[in-house]
């Protein structure tokens, strides 16, 4: 491991300000933890046992959250192979690309929670808003991964094709994405596995999926409910991350 | 038309370079002939093809291919380029599509733009493709990836890839630098024997003396970006040879430069 950036005394005395300041100027009242116990215990208690009775919700939810953040990942793929062909310093110039860049930047700089509010806001409740927002927050990212798989393969190839008088697409189709086909399946693969766990916390702001119950439940105090929907979460976010180990290693 | 190749005082500095790659070169080659262009490595060979490919600019002088004149700061129009057929040294193949996929990229050029984009060869794209991987000895190799083949095999798909083009002009940079001596002379054999074929002209770089001698029926010498020497290959002498692979030394006032 490098840890030769931490190694200066400038930078070790501005982490240690950081953190001294970070104790010192909000209400971080250490004491409050020690009374919190029985509190926690008390909660945990009424979480056990799970009420196994919220199947249908559990279904319900889930089947939502996955619908979200697989049309939210198909949504996202469709922006990104145009941005990300246009974010490429093989396929245009740098009036385009960089541009283009800035833009993915800012694109993934709002966090998906806010751009959710904002659709709910616009679109109205429902799964709708959740899967507008994984898109667009996704697209930051994966145009970003898709440009980079683009400038990342052998140039000969490529070269060899424009001397035997092939077009800019013509190429793009026959030397870089045989090349790039296998990254750009890892890529979206590892972003389908983070839409599955940012969406699930969608429903909070309406925004469709299981993280609705998970507020409905919390906030009436039926927590033995909410305990259910949370291994169910915990359970699907474990089989996705299994398929997913599954599948890079097939695209390796 | 008789003329392939006609260059007339032509310079090139790679750019941030400070020494010329190419100093006052002229030469004509013939349609139909089958040239090699001898010298050491850094000599300037690869630079000479890529700029008749039309991959280089920024060039002083005149050079004309195939008839028609090369623009010194453009590339040469697309429909243009599949007249003239480039073997690379490194191959330049596409490493996880197959061996006809790779071949029948060399009719990119040839086909319909919108063709070639969905990738729907005709017929007589595919009869083309299929002769030259039975001309290359590979015909049993077509449904290979090429990820998996020897580096002989991988010549072969190359020179391959540039017969499906119909180049009336191949340019073979190095093309049996990678192989052992019985597999480069049945390389050669195969390259100059089927441009012969097809009555195109060849050119071919390589730093062996004995293999230009074999297969060129003539030899161009190279050393610094300039000529050397340009003779029949039966008049190659061991002294022109023996003074081409001299080791560069510095000349006091030149610079790194040999003498010619």
């Amino acid at each position: 491991m490098a840890f030769r950036g931490f190694g200066g005394f400038t930078t070790s005395g501005l982490i240690a300000a950081a953190i001294l300041w970070s104790f010192a100027t909000t209400d971080v009242e250490l004491s409050r933890l020690m009374s919190a116990g029985p509190r926690i215990a008390d909660f945990l208690g009424r979480m056990f046992p799970p009420d196994p009775t919220v199947m249908a919700e559990i279904k319900k939810g889930s089947a939502e959250t996955l619908r979200i953040a697989i049309l939210g990942t198909l949504g996202a793929v469709i922006l990104s192979v145009p941005l990300g062909i246009l974010a490429s310093e093989t396929m245009v110039s740098p009036a385009v690309f960089r541009p283009i860049r800035t833009l993915l930047a800012f694109i993934r700089a709002i966090p998906l929670i806010l751009v959710a509010m904002l659709m709910v806001g616009a679109v109205g409740l429902g799964p709708l808003p959740g899967i507008i927002a994984v898109a667009f927050h996704a697209t930051g990212m994966l145009a970003k991964f898709y440009a980079e798989a683009i400038d990342g393969v052998s140039r000969a190839p490529i070269a060899a094709l424009e001397s035997a008088g092939a077009g800019p697409l013509v190429r793009l189709r026959y030397a870089i994405w045989p090349q790039m086909a296998p990254v750009v399946a890892r890529d979206t693969i590892f972003r389908f596995e983070l839409n599955l766990r940012e969406s699930l916390i969608l429903g909070i702001v309406g925004a469709g999926g299981i993280g609705f119950y998970i507020q409905t439940y919390v906030r009436s105090f039926q927590y033995d409910k909410a305990a259910s929907v949370t291994i169910a979460v915990v359970v699907m976010v474990i089989a996705i991350e299994a398929i997913n180990v599954a599948l890079r290693r097939r695209f390796a | 038309m008789n003329i392939a190749i006609r260059i007339d005082d032509l310079n090139f500095a790679h750019p941030g370079g400070s020494v010329p790659a190419l100093e006052r070169v002229s030469l004509t080659i013939s349609t139909g002939e089958s040239v090699a262009l001898l010298g050491p490595s850094g000599a300037g060979k690869t630079t000479l093809l890529a700029l008749l490919d039309g991959r280089l600019q920024g060039w002083r002088g005149r050079v004309s291919v195939l008839g028609a004149p090369l623009d010194p700061d453009q590339p040469p129009p697309r429909a243009s380029r599949p007249d003239t057929g480039f073997v690379f040294q490194e191959f330049a193949l596409v490493e996880r599509s197959t061996v006809l996929r790779n071949v029948l990229n060399g009719r990119l050029g040839r086909m319909a733009p919108l063709r070639a984009l969905l990738g729907s060869p005709t017929p007589h794209d595919l009869d083309i493709a299929r002769t030259a991987l039975t001309d290359c000895g590979i015909a049993d190799l077509a449904e290979r990836r090429v990820d998996s083949l020897s580096g002989g095999q991988r010549q072969r798909v190359a020179i391959a890839r540039c017969l499906a083009q119909e180049p009336r002009l191949i340019l073979a940079d190095e093309p049996v630098s990678n192989l052992d001596p019985t597999r480069a002379g049945e390389v050669l054999a195969l390259l100059t024997g089927a441009a012969q074929a097809r009555g195109a002209t060849a050119l071919f770089s390589s730093h062996q003396p004995d293999l230009a001698r074999r297969f060129a029926q003539r030899i161009i010498g190279i050393r610094g970006g300039r000529i050397a020497f340009d003779v029949p290959a039966s008049e190659l002498n061991e002294d022109a040879t023996a003074e081409l692979y001299r080791a560069v030394e510095p000349i006091p006032g030149i610079g790194l430069r040999a003498v010619s």
